[in-house]
């Protein structure tokens, strides 16, 4: 374990912690404008597809699902960063958690929230995707409560209904605080924000009783909801889809990536907002000893679903099979398997090379091969069908490429624009006492 | 009349507090305002609470009503699907596990709104100004009880004592 | 339906009238090279020895119209359902264009507008006014030619009859030069199809995946 950090005052804290929400250096502006513009850009694309039709995306028949999917599942996988880990780091009373928990609160949320937008976005008629909700309609009809589609949009739905309110409840205190000290529209924001919030000991027991059952809920939610996202897959009867092993594979995954995901935001909000004091080595370090215990796990799980399916030697599986991992998809196979398990195995699995910068590339890597191991997922399967007479590859078009560049460049942006109006780290839940920390 | 008492650490303020009721002060006519969570001993203003309960309650209440909502949408029309039968459990059974969910959640909020007081505040009630550091108890009290009250603070160690009336 | 595989020569008039009856939309060369195309019904080809002793079977593949059709749970919002008569429906209007039916589709027979669909002239000339045109982003397929289903029902109503065996004649069924295939009642026992169903020679597309198609294909048992 790192060096136990001296106490320091409260005060310092709080000064600390508020210092990135003053001003608005040339530098936030510049890369705000740019992400600005990246996602604007991917706006107009999606725009340009729902003027033009579907077909400017690259999806063809008999591989209807594309990147969008596989960025739908991709997002709704890192959206697992914060609320499981906070969760699960919460429910267990690890105290090292606290610095972490809304820096990972908070990508839930907008990963959530981008990645509900991608299955609208795959949708032939996007301009009607309310019709999958069931309101009292002059179609005089309901939904089908039997598709997994409906099962995936009250999921995602609950799940971020659930995120965010397990996002904002910590906060309260928080911009309590700030409005106390900030002025003009930002007092204004916070003062809204923090209900009337006054520090009294109702107000705390109450906040640590919900939260506590939160963390439980929020737990229970999570897990399902990428079981679902997988159950998308595995409800269908197309072969390497239809497998019992996709609900935890899937929210294996899906903790792995969100794990990779956080540990790049903290080592980018450590260095651009000077965290050093609070986010630690220490906290990188257990980070980084999870994301390697998920990269075994990950690989424990790929190997069973790879080796049922080559033992089973059935020919409608060994096709799709065939092509993972010898035919035209085996590239990304191969870069899957290198991304997700050799260079967190080597980067973090050898203690002298484990650091800070090292989790932060291994955590580069299995976002890549997190993304390439949806790809495999998806596109493969739809690509060899049972009948071997209707088969086609899929390459994408620039629509989707620039939809999905977007969808990074709008995670950043709401990230900066999130950590500009609120303090990143938890402010009142960071209590530096060295005793605690284990 | 509200009487308000600035404390430097917690365990004088635990002391007043144990004081406070001991002479008959009521646990509900007394807060204690921090600038971080205070963790008090078990039996020093224990505040009840039925939230866990409440949000079974309310998580079970809202499948149930689920429940009884997708077994009338699917018969409401009557459509049937790949062999399956009309109200199939099991293909929905996930929908009512995630409005279960919601329920709890949404309960948990509304519980947290009320157990914390934010949605029943009464703009009247005068709140001390929370420093950072200092632990504030405020006792509502009757002007007969007011000496005895700021008596109790003051042998705990209060290092400011006084009647609070201005809301903030 | 059934399908004499004997018979079938795969000379694709079923493919051609099945365009002209249900406005299909025409595809050019890139837009199929793209898997852009549309046919309800094609004619697969397998191939049996060495070249040069190569024997061809074709088979013609269209909706199989599956009694437990993995297409139908998996809509949203029962864009596909199975209607009273047993029939697999796509009801266009109510398609938001998910895509999953078709990827649930072991015979690969869905088919999706990716745009608005459009016809080189003179073809927008020649539509049959009986089948709508279907929009952008919606999902389609073989309906069983349900248009002449109906009128032939309507007409027997109008006469007070019942509906005679093969009487109905999806475009398909009536442009086959070789009477390949067959079309009618399967609950009816005394119908052509049905007796060509339990004949012994029948067999079903992808039958071991429990869909129950209602496509009868008929060869000489090996």
């Amino acid at each position: 374990m790192a060096a136990a950090p001296e106490i320091v005052p409260y005060s310092q804290v709080r000064h600390d912690l508020w210092r990135p929400l003053a001003g608005v250096s040339r530098r936030y502006v510049a890369v705000v404008s740019l992400l600005l513009a990246i996602t604007l850009w991917g706006l107009f694309c999606w725009g340009y597809q729902l003027r033009e039709g579907i077909g400017v995306a690259g999806i063809r028949r008999p591989v209807f699902w594309g990147f969008y999917i596989v960025n739908f599942v991709f997002w709704i996988g890192i959206s697992h960063a914060g609320t499981l880990i906070s969760a699960i780091l919460r429910l267990t009373e690890a105290q090292w958690r606290k610095p972490v928990t809304r820096a990972a609160e908070a990508i839930t949320v907008f990963a959530l929230m981008i990645g509900g937008m991608f299955p609208i976005i795959h949708l032939g008629r996007a301009w009607i995707f309310y019709w999958l909700i069931p309101y009292p309609n002059s179609r005089l009809l309901w939904p089908n409560f039997r598709s997994p589609l409906l099962w995936d949009l009250t999921a995602i739905s609950t799940y971020l209904t659930g995120s965010t309110i397990y996002l904002f409840l910590p906060l309260i205190p928080d911009v309590a605080q700030l409005a106390q000290h900030a002025t003009g529209w930002r007092r204004r924001l916070y003062r809204t924000l923090s209900l009337g919030w006054t520090g009294s000991d109702r107000e705390w027991h109450a906040l640590e009783r919900a939260m506590k059952l939160m963390a439980a809920m929020i737990l229970a939610v999570a897990v399902s909801v990428h079981t679902v996202v997988a159950w998308d897959f595995s409800m269908a009867i197309a072969p390497m889809w239809h497998s019992t092993i996709f609900g935890p594979y899937f929210v294996v995954g899906a903790i792995f990536s969100g794990i990779a995901a956080l540990l790049i935001v903290m080592s980018i909000v450590r260095k651009a907002m000077h965290f050093e004091a609070y986010l630690t080595p220490h906290h990188f370090d257990n980070l980084a000893k999870l994301l390697l215990l998920m990269s075994l796990l990950w690989l424990y799980f790929s190997f069973a679903e790879n080796l049922t399916v080559w033992y089973g030697n059935e020919p409608k599986e060994m096709n799709v099979f065939g092509v993972r991992t010898r035919g035209t998809f085996s590239i990304y196979f191969w870069t899957m398997v290198f991304c997700n398990f050799v260079v967190p195995f080597v980067l973090l699995g050898i203690k002298r090379l484990r650091s800070i910068r090292t989790a932060t590339i291994a955590s580069v890597a299995v976002l890549i091969g997190m993304w390439l191991e949806r790809y495999i997922i998806v596109v493969p399967t739809l690509a060899v069908t049972r009948l071997s007479s209707v088969s086609g590859g899929y390459s994408p078009t620039w629509v989707e490429i620039s939809i999905t560049t977007a969808t990074f460049a709008a995670m950043g942006l709401l990230y900066l624009l999130f950590s500009k109006l609120f303090p990143i780290v938890s402010v009142w839940e960071f209590e530096p006492h060295p005793a605690e920390e284990d | 009349m509200y009487l308000k008492g600035d404390f430097q650490d917690r365990s004088s303020a635990i002391r007043a507090l144990r004081e406070l009721q001991a002479d008959g002060f009521h646990a509900a006519d007394i807060d204690v305002f921090s600038d971080e969570p205070l963790e008090l001993p078990r039996g020093v203003l224990d505040r009840p609470s039925r939230m866990s309960f409440t949000v079974v309650t309310g998580a079970v209440t809202l499948c149930l009503l689920t429940i009884g909502f997708v077994y009338f949408t699917q018969y409401n029309y009557q459509l049937r699907t790949g062999g399956m039968p009309i109200f199939s459990f099991w293909a929905t059974g996930v929908i009512f596990y995630e409005l279960t969910m919601l329920g709890g959640i949404l309960t948990t909020l509304a519980c947290f709104l009320w157990e914390s007081g934010l949605f029943r505040r009464k703009r009247r009630i005068p709140v001390p100004v929370v420093v950072p550091g200092i632990i504030s108890i405020r006792i509502h009290c009757t002007e007969n009880q007011l000496e005895e009250a700021s008596r109790c603070l003051d042998r705990a160690g209060a290092n400011q004592v006084g009647t609070i009336g201005e809301p903030r | 339906m059934a399908i004499d595989l004997d018979r079938c020569t795969g000379c694709q008039a079923c493919v051609a009238a099945c365009h002209a009856e249900n406005n299909l939309p025409v595809s050019d060369p890139e837009s199929a090279a793209k898997g852009r195309a549309f046919h309800w019904i094609r004619v697969d080809r397998y191939y049996e020895g060495e070249f040069p002793e190569i024997r061809v079977k074709y088979m013609p593949v269209l909706c199989q119209q599956c009694d437990e059709a993995p297409c139908e749970p998996v809509c949203p919002v029962y864009a596909t359902y199975k209607n009273e008569e047993g029939l697999n429906v796509q009801v266009y209007n109510r398609c938001v264009g998910t895509r999953y039916c078709a990827n649930n589709c072991p015979y690969s027979v869905r088919f999706f507008n990716w745009f608005d669909p459009k016809w080189p002239a003179p073809l927008d000339l020649q539509h049959n006014p009986d089948v709508s045109i279907r929009m952008t982003g919606v999902m389609e397929k073989c309906t069983f030619c349900i248009q002449r289903i109906q009128r032939v029902e309507r007409s027997a109503k109008e006469e007070d009859r019942p509906v005679a065996d093969g009487e109905i004649q999806p475009a398909c069924v009536q442009s086959c030069p070789a009477e390949a295939m067959v079309f009618g009642d399967l609950n009816d026992r005394e119908s052509k199809v049905s007796r060509l169903a339990e004949s012994g020679r029948a067999t079903r597309l992808l039958e071991d995946l429990g869909t129950r198609p209602k496509v009868f294909y008929l060869q000489k048992a090996e």
